[in-house]
Parts: structure tokens; sequence; C-alpha cells
């Protein structure tokens, strides 16, 4: 059993932490450079989330599977929630197969830097929008 | 005593930790080295279950006669070479790959053998994923341990002394078609089999020697320094730089000799164990973008800014710096840790120096076509870079343009 009781808590969360960093500029401009949409697959629960770079905005979609992206993320909830905090060691969790990656690995790995800003504002975001108890790394 | 002359795993890693939080060892590779046996290894052949072998090569290689003189000796020994493609280019092109699996299939080999450097070992290892697996390259295996069973026996044989690709489980192949880069990494990718004969490296010329040489290097000091360091891929690390240190300039003073070429084409082995699984830094984010703008061979461009990178980095890994200087030949007892870290760069000066004196190596930017108005250009690349995650410090602008500006 993981953290999140259903996808539905788990998905408004993330999505909501998404958004936020879709309207954070030092965030937003670099992920809007690379073009490229990415989707998110979740286990436990199971849950799908799309970022859409592609556009002139960052798009954030529930629930879309059809879109084709350029990068699958697949990975548990617990682990993706842990990622935010900036807490899971990618190399670590990509060999132990907690997270697999479909695409160009490069282009996610270029993107890293770009969304460390991300990782400080998550906690915040928990507390601020009635996440606190999953204020927990 | 000196804290630099300490036993390598009895020094105190940053805030008293010996430990990382993960690390993980996977070298599956057979490595057999000697002069001359790259014409006499059928029998390790035999015993990877198969006697079919469809060989890959690229044009220079092929006409100095190294691949025929292998296959003669393969085929006395009673393996059937099914195949040849010998025309992998500078880089590992998608359609090269594809080329090499589709004509191998063809041909009924069994397994795949690559004679060559980086690329021609980088492409074969790619072929071999669609060879064993077929579908679609990058639709169906662009990414990371997508693999989830073995695939076809693989030979690595190395002929020169740098990428350490016989022993990574990556491939950079280049979609000329996209002008994109792309990375398949996979425990199963690796070759069953690397071949190390120094003979084969022998008609390297200097300037090759040399920055293949500084590209192994790079490879082992990044990776001892690096985020994702662990003991294993230390030692390798270590042992790597020692060779690299008392072979290279050996090897491009005198390419002839076999036992300085057959000391680089081990540290290069070390060395590619040692990052792939410890990973490289802002060296290679930094020799990435310069050889992306400017057209710097790869290994140039880590000789070249290898010192500044450690200056880059140097107030977060000044410990691991002191401790490897002993390793480098280099004198540090009564030294402070400052001191003696600062030794480790002087090292490589001059070994830098050693390896530009003999014609062989370039030691600035200024000098290998790069204007001074692109170190801006570089310095924005480099914080693209997907190696400088892996970096001790944090990749900032504004800090990297400073040291370009000093390799200028």
């Amino acid at each position: 059993m993981g953290l999140f009781k259903d996808a539905e808590q788990f998905e408004t969360m993330l999505a909501g932490f998404f958004n936020l960093m879709a309207k954070t500029p030092v965030i937003a401009d670099k992920l809007l450079a690379a073009k490229m949409v990415i989707r998110f697959k979740y286990s436990d629960p199971d849950s799908v989330i799309v970022v859409d770079c592609s556009g002139d905005a960052v798009d954030v979609r529930r629930g879309d599977t059809d879109t084709k992206a350029l990068v699958e993320m697949s990975m548990s909830a617990d682990i993706a929630h842990k990622f935010w905090f900036g807490k899971v060691n990618l190399t670590a969790a990509l060999t132990r197969k907690q997270m697999v990656a479909k695409g160009p690995i490069p282009k996610v790995l270029k993107l890293l830097p770009a969304i460390k800003p991300s990782y400080a504002m998550y906690p915040t975001y928990l507390n601020e929008n009635g996440y606190g108890d999953f204020n927990i790394y | 005593m000196a804290e630099a002359s300490l036993p390598l795993c009895c020094l105190p890693m940053k805030e008293d930790r010996m430990l990382p939080d993960f690390f993980q060892f996977h070298s599956p590779t057979k490595v057999i080295y000697a002069p001359g046996i790259a014409m006499d290894f059928a029998h390790e052949l035999k015993s990877l279950g198969c006697e079919k072998y469809f060989v890959v090569s690229d044009g220079i290689i092929s006409g100095l006669g190294l691949v025929q003189n292998i296959v003669d000796g393969l085929t006395a020994e009673g393996i059937t070479i099914t195949g040849e493609f010998l025309e992998v280019g500078q880089d590992a092109e998608l359609q090269n790959v594809n080329a090499i699996a589709a004509q191998a299939k063809a041909s009924g080999a069994g397994g795949l053998i690559a004679i060559g450097g980086g690329s021609v070992i980088d492409a074969t290892k790619a072929a071999n994923i669609i060879f064993s697996m077929g579908g679609d390259l990058v639709e169906d295996f662009s990414g990371a341990h997508l693999l989830t069973e073995p695939i076809n026996p693989f030979v690595a044989i190395p002929t020169t002394a740098g990428t350490g690709s016989e022993v990574t489980f990556v491939s950079m192949i280049y979609d000329s078609e996209n002008k994109t880069k792309m990375a398949f990494a996979d425990k199963f990718s690796l070759p069953d089999l690397a071949v190390l004969d120094p003979e084969l490296t022998v008609s390297m010329p200097p300037g090759l020697t040399a920055s293949t040489g500084m590209d192994a290097l790079t490879h082992a000091i990044e990776a001892y320094v690096g985020i994702d360091w662990s003991p294993i891929s230390n030692a390798f690390a270590v042992a790597a730089i020692e060779l690299i240190f008392k072979y290279l300039p050996m090897a491009v003073e005198n390419g002839e000799d076999v036992e300085p070429r057959g000391g680089m084409l081990t540290a290069a082995n070390l060395a590619g164990t040692a990052f792939s699984h410890s990973m490289v830094g802002v060296v290679h984010g930094m020799a990435h973008a310069t050889g992306g703008l400017y057209r710097v061979p790869h290994g140039v461009a880590n000789g070249i800014l290898l010192a500044h990178g450690m200056e880059y980095n140097f107030e977060e890994i000044k410990e691991q710096l002191a401790r490897l200087a002993p390793h480098m030949g280099e004198n540090v007892n009564g030294l402070s840790q400052d001191e003696a870290a600062g030794k480790s760069i002087e090292a490589v000066r001059k070994l830098t120096g050693k390896l530009n004196a003999l014609k062989a190596l370039p030691l600035k930017l200024s000098e290998v076509g790069v204007p001074k108005d692109g170190l801006s250009k570089i310095a924005a690349a480099t914080l693209e870079d997907g190696t400088c995650v892996y970096n001790p410090r944090e990749v900032e602008e504004e800090e990297v343009l400073k040291h370009l500006e000093n390799a200028f």
C-alpha cells in the first residue's frame, strides 16, 4: 500500500504542482525551449499525467493516454512523490527499475537542471494546498 | 601522516562518509588481454555458444588490414564469418546501425564482432539490440534499461585507447536525418567479450593517442569525483589514472612500443568501467558543448578542459583530489589538503604540457578554432548537457564561462 489512497488524490496533488511549475517562468521557459511532450505513467495508484511543452505554454493534462509523447517515464506514485523533493538518485532509480525511461534520455537529463528549483517549491506547495501530511522527506 | 598518503579505502569521505547511499556494480564482460590475442581467440567465441559472426568496422581499420588479419585468425580456427560491414563513419549513425542489423540477420550470423574505436563499438552495440530483438531501434528501444532478457553474443575489439566502450552499457547514436544524438542504455547491451590487443593500437598517430588517452583520464577523474562515485568504481578509476600517468607520454613518444600501448588500452578499459558506473561531469559537459559548436574532437576538448574543470569543482572535491595526487606521481607528504589537491591539478597540467611538447595535444581553446566570442555559447550549451547532473558542484553559466576564458 502506497502513500496515496486513490488516483484522484494523487493526480490532483501532482497535477496542481505541475501547473505551478508551468506558471513559474524560471522553470517553464526552459521546459518550453525543450519542446517536449512527456507522459508520466504512475502505478499504485494508477494514473497518467501528460506535460506538453510543445506549444506557447506548458499544458498539464490528466489522464491523457492518446497524445504521442516523446518521452514516457513510468514509476510508482511514491517514487514520483519522493522525486519532487529532490530525494531520488536518478541512476539508482533507473538501474533498480524504480523508474523506467523510454525515449531520448539525453534530452531528459538536459531538463533536470531546469526543474531543480522545483525541489524547493514542492514542500511549500504541499503545505499551502492542504497536503501537509505528505510533507515527509 | 599526511591524509592524502593514507590507503585509498581508509579515508573518510565528505562528512565522514565512507559509503554512498546506493551503489551498484555490474560488469559481465569478460576481458582478455595480450599482444597478438586478436588473431587467436576463437575458443572464446565458441564458449559463447555461437560460431557464426558478422564483423563490423570502418574503412580506416579495414584499410590497415586489421580486419582481415582478425578474420583470418578466426576462420582458421573454425569460426564462420557470415559477412562484414566496414562503413561506420566518424559518428555511430542510425542508418549504419539499421544496416548492420539487417545485413547481419540476412547473413545468418548468430553474433556480432566490432573492430574499431568508440563509434564502431557503439554502432554495433546498438545494432545488436534490433539484430536480436527485431523492431525499430528508436521507437522501441530508445531509453534506459528497456530490455528484459539477454541478447545475441557481442564481441568488442577496441583499436583506440580512450572510450572504454567495450565495457560500457550505453551506445550513443547520431540520427543525421533529425540531427539528434540518442542514447541506448541497457545492461544487456554490454559486450560478452572484450579483446584487448595492444598491437592493434600501434598505428594510432601521436595526436590521436594523446587525445584518446586524455579522454580516458577524464573518464577516470570525473568518475572518481562525481556524485555517483562508489568504492568499486573508485578502485577502477585509480588503477586507470596510475596507468595513464605512467604510459601515455611513452605511447605518444614511441607508438611502436607495445607495452605503453597495452597500458593505455587497459587504462581506457578500467576508466570505461569506472565512468559506466559513476558517470562524468562538467568537463564532459564543456567538451560536448565545444565539440558540438566548433567540431573540436572530444578527446582534444577533454584534454584542454580537464584541469579547468577540476578547478571549477575544487572546493567540492579537494578531499578526493588530494587522495588522487599520489596516484599521479605527486609527493604530498607534509602538505595540507588544499595543497595536495592542488598537486593533482598540477599533475594533469604537467601531463598535458608533456603531450604538448611532443606536438600531440593543444593546450588552449584558441588553438583549436574556438573564437573568443564563442565561449559564452559554449557556457550556455554546457548547462544543457546531461552530464552536468552528475557534477559535484552546481553548474552555473557565469562560473563556467570564467573557466572557459581561462582555457582560452
